[in-house]
């Protein structure tokens, strides 16, 4: 109580301040450390603000209507009797995947074709080029082109695309939809075109996935809500899902929060490294202030005094540290959409957060005064008998170890609460908080062993300016350990993203290769099957695997329906997997990606009559709620087929190739409706292109998935995905960088002594300057050695236990990196010494005496 | 000691005995502090006693490790004893809180530094002013008096300045000033011109001696400097821990009748 009514005393703030006055320059130094985390935090919170403001802002224009309507049939009659008696502005598409020809190049490339009749979107509009190619298309009859295909395609407005079997004129091309971001587009160019241009397209005659839509525009919500409701027990009948704006808007809230507590947490591992920072400085401070505290004490200012002077200058420090990182957050907030723009489906509005702001300056002020609360104990510790005596007095090892458990738990509790508001989950900021400490535990650690080494390294046959740059790292009141736990951790955090990244490419190319598919095509009827195989032979490609496919539904599970078990409360049976479409495929064989876990694999079976012998994945088996023996009836196209399960086998889903949840043997299902998937293996790039060629030429509604051009496309999203992450945990290294830069100035009184003495004794600006360069490069080295092992530990500890896989980091670039902090490091160091050739030997004597 | 400092001392002897109160201020009572010294136990001060009346000014001498400085601590509370007692104005310090005996020093206690001890980010005036401020004075109040302060000890131009740009006995002086500010009852001086040269020493020693008979302190010095010590009343005299000679034991009345006193 004392100490918080000391820290209202008016004496106390001036105090404070006059001595504060002086020396305010070296001050502020002590609080940068959080400028680098409170920027990251104030940006990402304020970028979350603006997604916030823009959602609502622009809600209609997520959806483009109030409400949607979709299915994977065409609406059966009752449906189409409920869409007209809503009346009103509507508009209807129908969404596919086809193989599109570019005739002018002779180019095709599946595309997402997006059928269009009436007003879409019914909010916002379709960005193209020209700009009224996107109100003028369906009256002409014309296409609209992803922009990116266009480019890539050469196809200009005027040529000509076939799209099944009809050839269609471009309008334009196709630069934003509203709703949909622009990384859509790397699935397959969007296309779209009028809705009557279906028929005679042999498109939906035969095919495979199709999603039928219907906006609405419904001005009035609560007409919206009693449509809504109305139509819920017509909407489980024929399986028509509904959307309106409010759902769309709460799923994009849902991402976008995940997102941004995600990256804020990244945020924070920077802001918490700077507090260690302001630890150490403050700890420095601490100790060079022993003798005016003793002299305090002496005259009669009280221990809670004193405390609370040192308080109100930690916390105006951390107020300044978290201001200026406030506003180079708010700086930042501008340039972040930049990276998020192909992941976004809209221009971001911007607005200033004053609770971005707020929890910015608060968070900074709050996370500095926690990490000084140490060094800051330690005054209490100083004795008023230290002026009398000359004792090299040390803050930390003064404290009892009850003061020290009791100030670091408070630290770690303010930390989880910071962080669990800041991610809305307690459980959350208590892992996070236990692993960041792991790994600064660890780090420091490691920081310690390499430093030993160092020391013991100082060999007398090194030169001596080396030897001198090696022991100034251990000069007193050095904060080595500090910087390179700091710098490090962001090195930690460089390295293991773009080694996972890397892993996670790996793992997806080792997947192809010489011996795995290339080329996947669908859809292929049966009428169409051997014609397709002859064509790709003729082509000289290399068919991998030609398999048949029955699409079903699962009707009943133990003998319950799946009426009754989604009506069946008691039951967690996820939906997915009793509502989805199956695809299904029979052989008498295994391929080389299942292998049987349980039961036992039966080939062949004796008919549709007879209780079929099934193989179902792992995968589902859990979802399902099945173990070996139970039954599940399947309705294929109107006919019942009752099965057992026989085997659950493991399926590598990775495989390029189709993988498939249920697997029939042979004898059951070859006069079922069916269509092939054909994996096909081509010697090169030129063979894959003219191979496609040739079958969707002769087959234009069959699709192709060319899977490098599928890979490119995987690489380039992650790489969007990964600069985002890189970017916040770019944060950390200029901690690092921000807190080297603060001792550097902070130990400069004495850094100068030392180098004015050596030109005393005789040393050149060469040789000091050697010495300068060793010790910053020392410390470069240390701190990229010590996070960058740990991040090949980390990632390697992901390769052998997630991915499972043989990790081989990239060294070469693990190089690189480190030169590039080495280097950093050097730079940073002389641009902090250069005064001290400015010193001219004479002032020794100053120095001596003052 | 020799005759002519013996004689010295037995003069102020007399002089307290006619003009001085005879109160004890201090009073030390079989003092002794040890310190652990690796394994061993070190014992700096063994078994001290003696009383100080109000008033006087007493100068500790002895060798360096004799226990000076750790006596010094103790009287003016700024440490704990091993056993014994210390009593300050008829108040046992020793059993005292650290909250009780901050109050002591900022209310009856003043300080006088070998190496000033100035707070460097303060300046002139701001340093004079801290014991008075500490007590919730405004500084309005208080700064007049600053200001005198400053002026008596010879740096009434120089009250806004750095103890950097401040020569060593001009820092001391700012100490000086400090020191009586608040009017204590008794001021202890550690070596205080230990860190000068003899001229500006003597300069100190006469405006320490000036203040202190202006406010009728009681002083007690710890000093090498033995002209310093003999303008003290009284001088007690340390080796190993223990008083080897204390010229207060020197009989008073016995002086007044050598001099012819009545």
């Amino acid at each position: 109580m004392n100490l918080i009514r000391e820290f209202f005393n008016s004496y106390n703030w001036k105090l404070a301040f006059r001595d504060a006055r002086p020396q305010w320059k070296s001050l502020l130094l002590y609080s940068s450390a959080v400028i680098a985390g409170v920027a990251a935090l104030v940006a990402i919170l304020s970028f979350r603000s603006d997604i916030l403001l823009t959602v609502d802002d622009q809600s209609k224009e997520l959806l483009g209507a109030d409400l949607e309507l979709r299915s994977n049939q065409p609406f059966p009659e009752p449906v189409i009797a409920f869409i007209d008696s809503i009346g009103g502005s509507t508009a209807d598409a129908v969404e596919f995947n086809s193989m599109v020809l570019f005739n002018e190049s002779g180019d095709n490339r599946l595309s997402q074709i997006r059928a269009i009749d009436g007003p879409f979107p019914i909010y916002g509009t379709i960005e193209s080029e020209p700009a009224e190619a996107a109100r003028i298309y369906r009256e002409q009859g014309s296409a609209l082109v992803e922009q990116s295909a266009m480019n890539q395609y050469n196809i200009s407005p005027g040529d000509t695309i076939r799209i099944g079997n009809i050839d269609v004129p471009v309008a334009g091309s196709l630069v934003s939809v509203p709703g949909e971001a622009g990384a859509f587009s790397l699935i397959g160019p969007r296309i779209y075109i009028p809705k009557n241009l279906l028929d005679g397209s042999g498109l939906l005659d035969r095919g495979s996935r199709v999603q039928y839509k219907s906006y609405f525009e419904i001005q009035n919500t609560e007409e919206l809500s009693s449509i809504v409701e109305a139509f819920r027990p017509l909407s489980r009948e024929h399986r028509v899902r509904t959307e309106t704006v409010e759902s769309r808007k709460e799923d994009f809230e849902a991402i976008v929060d995940n997102l941004s507590k995600f990256l804020g947490l990244i945020a924070f591992i920077a802001l918490l490294l700077g507090g260690l920072g302001v630890s150490s400085a403050i700890y420095v401070y601490i100790k060079r202030k022993t003798s005016v505290v003793a002299t305090l004490r002496c005259l009669g200012m009280s221990s809670e005094k004193i405390l609370s002077t040192f308080a109100i200058q930690i916390a105006a420090l951390g107020f300044f540290g978290a201001a200026v990182g406030t506003g180079i957050g708010l700086l930042l907030q501008l340039y972040l959409p930049t990276l998020f723009t192909d992941l976004l489906p809209f221009d971001i509005v911007q607005a200033i957060s004053f609770q971005a702001i707020g929890l910015g300056l608060f968070t900074g002020v709050l996370i500095s005064i926690v990490f000084s609360l140490i060094p800051l104990a330690g005054i209490n510790k100083i004795s008023p008998m230290l002026t009398l005596r000359k004792i090299d007095f040390s803050p930390l090892s003064a404290l009892s170890k009850k003061t020290k458990i009791l100030t670091a738990s408070i630290t770690l509790a303010v930390l989880v609460l910071i962080i669990g508001f800041l991610t809305e989950s307690f459980m959350v900021a208590v892992v996070f908080t236990a692993g960041i400490l792991f790994f600064t535990f660890i780090l420091w650690t490691l920081s310690g062993f390499l430093m030993a080494t160092v020391k013991g390294l100082r060999l007398k046959s090194l030169p001596y300016t080396s030897r001198q740059g090696m022991a100034n790292l251990f000069r007193p009141n050095n904060q080595t350990s500090m910087l390179v736990t700091t710098l490090g951790m962001g090195m930690l955090l460089i390295g293991t993203l773009y080694l996972s990244q890397d892993m996670l490419l790996q793992r997806i190319q080792l997947q192809s290769g010489e011996e795995m598919p290339n080329l996947v095509f669908y859809d292929i009827q049966s009428d169409q099957n051997e014609g397709v195989l002859q064509t790709i032979r003729d082509n000289d490609g290399q068919i991998m695997q030609n398999v048949p496919i029955v699409s079903m539904r699962l009707a009943s599970r133990k003998g319950q329906t799946v009426s009754e078990i989604q009506a069946d409360t008691t039951m967690e049976i996820r939906n997915w997997v009793l509502r989805r479409e199956y695809r299904v495929t029979y052989r008498d064989h295994l391929t080389e990606s299942e292998t049987i876990l349980e039961g036992e694999w039966i080939p062949e079976a004796d008919g549709l009559d007879s209780v079929v012998p099934i193989s179902v994945a792992e995968q589902i088996v859990d979802d399902l709620q099945v173990e070996l023996g139970d039954s599940l009836s399947f309705n294929v196209q109107g006919i019942p087929v009752q099965t057992v399960i026989a085997s659950i086998r493991e399926v590598n889903f990775q495989r390029p190739e189709p993988n498939f949840f249920v697997l029939f043997p042979k004898g059951v299902l070859e006069s079922a409706p069916q269509f092939f998937a054909t994996t096909v293996n081509a010697a090169d790039e030129d063979l894959a292109i003219n191979i496609q060629r040739a079958v969707v030429s002769d087959f234009p509604n069959i699709s192709a998935v060319d899977i490098s051009v599928a890979l490119r496309s995987v690489q380039e999203f992650l790489d969007k995905i990964a600069m985002a992450i890189q970017f916040m945990a770019l944060f950390s290294i200029f901690t690092g960088f921000i807190v080297l830069a603060s001792s550097i100035a902070i130990s400069r009184k004495q850094r100068t002594k030392e180098s004015v003495l050596l030109r005393t004794l005789g040393a050149n600006k060469t040789q000091i300057s050697s010495i300068q360069t060793t010790e910053y490069a020392l410390l470069g080295l240390l701190a990229s050695l010590a996070g960058l092992i740990l991040a090949v530990v980390a990632s390697w500890g992901l390769a052998y236990f997630y991915f499972e896989l043989a990790f081989v980091p990239d060294l070469v670039t693990l190089f690189i990196i480190s030169i590039l902090v080495v280097l950093s490091s050097v730079l940073i160091g002389w641009t902090g010494s250069r005064h001290i050739f400015k010193h001219s030997p004479l002032e020794i004597l100053r120095l001596e005496t003052s | 000691m020799d005759v002519a400092v013996q004689s010295v001392t037995h003069s102020n002897n007399l002089y307290n005995l006619f003009f001085m109160k005879n109160s004890p201020i201090l009073t030390v009572t079989d003092l002794t502090k040890t310190f652990p010294s690796g394994k061993k136990l070190l014992t700096v001060l063994n078994s001290v006693s003696f009383t100080i009346n109000e008033g006087n000014s007493c100068a500790i001498i002895g060798p360096s490790g004799s226990g000076k400085t750790t006596l010094l601590g103790l009287c003016a509370g700024l440490d704990k004893p091993t056993s014994g007692s210390v009593k300050l104005d008829h108040q046992s310090i020793s059993e005292m809180s650290e909250n009780e005996l901050t109050k002591i020093r900022n209310e009856k206690i003043g300080f006088v530094f070998q190496s000033f001890q100035l707070i460097p980010t303060l300046t002139a005036i701001e340093n004079v002013m801290v014991p008075i401020e500490l007590r919730g004075v405004p500084y309005k109040e208080v700064e007049n008096q600053a200001k005198e302060l400053l002026k008596k000890v010879g740096l009434g131009d120089r009250t806004h300045h750095y103890p950097t740009q401040l020569s060593g006995g001009e820092q001391q002086r700012v100490g000086l000033a400090r020191a009586f500010i608040h009017k204590p009852d008794i001021l202890f001086a550690d070596e205080p011109t230990g860190n000068l040269d003899s001229e500006t020493g003597e300069q100190i020693e006469s405006l320490l001696f000036d203040l202190n008979k202006d406010q009728g302190t009681t002083l007690i010095i710890v000093t090498h400097d033995p002209n310093l010590a003999q303008k003290c009343n009284r001088i007690i005299e340390l080796s190993k821990g223990r008083i080897k000679s204390d010229t207060s034991d020197v009989p008073v009345v016995e002086e007044a009748a050598k001099l012819g006193v009545d």
